[in-house]
């Protein structure tokens, strides 16, 4: 017995000595090498991302942060230990190309201490055909294991959620974190109005950006295409076109935006899932965010009181951007029945919310 | 009127002018998906097509990617399966063809890529008889030579992405190593983009202090340091990534993207790639392996001399000798 135990504090003894060996060794090409000014601990990263899930929608979201430069650190967490590891070495191996030093992973939270922003994607996807509020119940059982793990580790970040369904899914993440209503937003129809401007503009031979439209309320089904707001170099569609977005306009611009609501379906049933526009919208929010821009975006955000909106529910609506997350929303003038649409897509999300179990 | 008449009023009377900086990339699994993302995020061309065989996932793909267009400066993003829709490209980026499996070698894949390449590269040729062509597809250096032999390019428009990615991979763990940016950490790994690449240990430097002086020792058996294991890390890098995730994607998309980058602003920035190196260190076959080369908006122009030791020199021969030995056996 006791022999044994000798045999292993030689073993743990050796393999001590060979790791102090091992920087020992490499110490001495840098002590040659690099001569330190400064000797003390690393600074802390400014500006953290963290981006839960390493599914296609996390990685695309990854991907398009770091070649937009807004991090000066990513951490990335999943459950899946290989495919979080293989992601991560797969995004180091870039490193020469990139602007991100430190790229880490870890199925542990403790590796996402000290974020600015967390980005959530992890959570099931829409199957073929299957609509967002499927998922619900699937999700908010993910969320309650994530939520408090995020908030442990960087108690004054924003969250920015993506899994759907979006709205619903914002709303369990206020409940869960217990973080002020400001620093949690919903993608929410960010990426529909990107979609919906894509489409415009393309009718119109002009870059999306050049067309001005909001898509807002639920992101999914009954999401609510301003038309009154539709311009370009600020000339109003809707005054050249009085019809345009009813049934009535024998344009027909309505389909334009049904276009937009089947989109994700579409690219699903093609190829299986979307992650290249989400991860693209992704990372325009956290431009505004990190970059303390104050720039205009419709996410999804609480609207309790507004638009006569009763229930405790998270819609997109034009909100301001900044360092600080959400800092005021857009009163955009709507007509009647777009209010009656939002305070139509209120009460559906109420109804689920209302049943959802262990908040 | 239509609002759109009503809006806009046509004024030029010429005609469009087309895109001048269009880029196409063969194949959308991972890799193809990768380079076109991390070109599109890098702003490289006002014009991307993409090409594939699947006809559902290629255009699920496009759409994806047009979705975003608000965020991109790219006006035009189209796909077809027809190869018509590649016009007038000045770069093609060629990823098609089967891929590793797990622990499966890069020489095995040859033979099934060749007979896709004999489809794909006539109609490449056909519809951009003047582009500059980067293959990817793996082995990169046999079919980057396939390339060459099926287009009838000049050597300078026929480009392999080679050690690019091995050479980034190896700054990335130098840096990791001396805790610094792996663009401030220097070192080349040149000849096959495979399991025989060669770490010039001669060039490793930072700020231009060479580390092999600071350690005469570096690379060899008796290296206390054991750098031999970094390169060792180099190559075994896609393998280990390959059986955590299944494939590797962003590290190749963004060395994509680094060269697509260097020909579209006409840089000439020296880059490990693969080109034809008969006649140079002593290789007397016709083949493409990786040497410092200099990109711009003709291509490859130039290749840097490097000075090589004798045993880096029979590495190169080596690899060359291998490489034909699968080479004479194509059918082209």
């Amino acid at each position: 017995m006791l022999i044994i135990w000798w045999y292993i504090y030689f073993t743990a003894r050796s393999i001590v000595k060979q790791s102090k060996y091992q920087c020992l060794k490499m110490s001495a090409t840098l002590q040659k090498l690099i001569t330190p000014l400064f000797k003390g601990l690393p600074e802390p990263p400014r500006n953290k991302v963290t981006v839960v899930g390493v599914g296609q929608v996390g990685m695309a979201c990854a991907v398009s942060i770091l070649l937009r430069e807004l991090a000066d650190e990513l951490a990335l967490v999943d459950v899946l230990e290989d495919k979080l590891k293989g992601e991560m070495m797969d995004l180091q191996h870039g490193s020469l190309f990139l602007k991100t030093p430190t790229i880490v992973a870890d199925k542990d939270y403790s590796v996402t201490a000290n974020s600015r922003i967390i980005v959530v994607t992890a959570g099931v996807r829409q199957q073929e055909g299957e609509s967002r509020l499927n998922l619900v119940q699937r999700n908010v059982n993910i969320f309650k294991h994530i939520i408090p793990q995020i908030v442990r580790y960087s108690p004054d970040c924003i969250i920015l959620v993506v899994s759907n369904p979006v709205d619903v899914l914002t709303y369990v993440t206020w409940k869960l974190s217990g973080l002020p209503m400001h620093r949690v937003i919903g993608s929410g129809t960010n990426l529909d109005s990107a979609r919906f401007r894509y489409l415009m503009a393309d009718k119109l031979g002009i870059h999306p950006s050049s067309f001005n439209g909001w898509i807002l309320g639920e992101h999914g089904d009954t999401s609510v295409p301003v038309w009154s707001g539709t311009n370009v170099a600020g000339v109003n569609l809707q005054t050249l076109n009085p019809n345009i977005g009813t049934d009535e306009d024998e344009e027909n611009w309505k389909e334009t935006h049904k276009m937009v609501v089947d989109s994700a379906y579409e690219v699903i049933k093609l190829k299986g899932y979307t992650n290249w526009a989400i991860g693209l919208s992704v990372a325009d929010l956290t431009e505004s965010i990190m970059r303390n821009m104050n720039r205009l975006h419709p996410v999804s955000t609480m609207v309790q009181g507004m638009y006569g909106i009763g229930e405790e529910v998270y819609l997109s609506l034009p909100c301001v951007l900044n360092g600080g997350g959400v800092s005021s929303v857009v009163n955009m003038t709507l007509t009647q029945e777009e209010v009656g649409q939002l305070r139509d897509s209120a009460s559906t999300l109420w109804e689920i919310q209302k049943d959802l179990k262990d908040l | 009127m239509s609002t759109k008449e009503k809006l806009i009023s046509h004024v030029s009377k010429e005609e469009a002018v087309g895109s001048k900086n269009k880029v196409t990339v063969v194949g959308v699994g991972m890799v193809g998906m990768a380079s076109a993302i991390s070109i599109l995020l890098k702003d490289l061309c006002d014009d991307l097509a993409l090409v594939d065989v699947m006809e559902d996932k290629l255009k699920g793909e496009v759409m994806d990617l047009q979705h975003g267009s608000l965020f991109l400066k790219t006006h035009r993003i189209a796909a077809d399966k027809d190869y018509s829709v590649t016009a007038n490209s000045k770069v093609v980026i060629v990823t098609a063809g089967a891929r590793q499996q797990e622990g499966e070698s890069r020489l095995n894949l040859v033979q099934r890529n060749v007979n896709i390449f004999k489809f794909i590269i006539p109609n490449i040729v056909k519809y951009s008889p003047n582009c500059i062509l980067l293959v990817v597809s793996n082995p990169v250096d046999i079919l980057t030579y396939v390339a060459w032999k099926l287009s009838g390019f000049p050597r300078n428009r026929v480009i392999g992405s080679g050690t690019n990615l091995d050479s980034a991979r190896f700054r990335h763990l130098m840096a990791e190593k001396l805790h610094l940016h792996p663009s401030s950490c220097h070192g080349w790994i040149i000849g096959e983009h495979g399991d025989s690449s060669v770490p010039v240990w001669s060039g490793v430097n930072v700020a231009g202090v060479s580390l092999q002086a600071l350690n005469p020792n570096m690379g060899g058996e008796s290296d206390s340091e054991n750098w031999k294991e970094v390169h060792h890390q180099v190559v075994q890098g896609a393998y280990e990534v390959i059986k955590l995730k299944g494939y590797t994607s962003w590290a190749i998309g963004l060395s994509v993207a680094d060269l697509v980058e260097s020909i579209m602003k006409n840089l000439h920035k020296v880059q490990p790639v693969s080109t034809l190196v008969q006649g140079m260190h002593g290789v007397n076959e016709e083949v493409f392996l990786s040497v410092p080369c200099v990109l711009g908006n003709s291509g490859l122009t130039d290749v840097i001399n490097m000075t090589l030791k004798p045993d880096e020199e029979q590495q190169l021969r080596k690899s060359a000798e291998t490489l034909w030995g699968v080479q004479k056996e194509l059918t082209l």
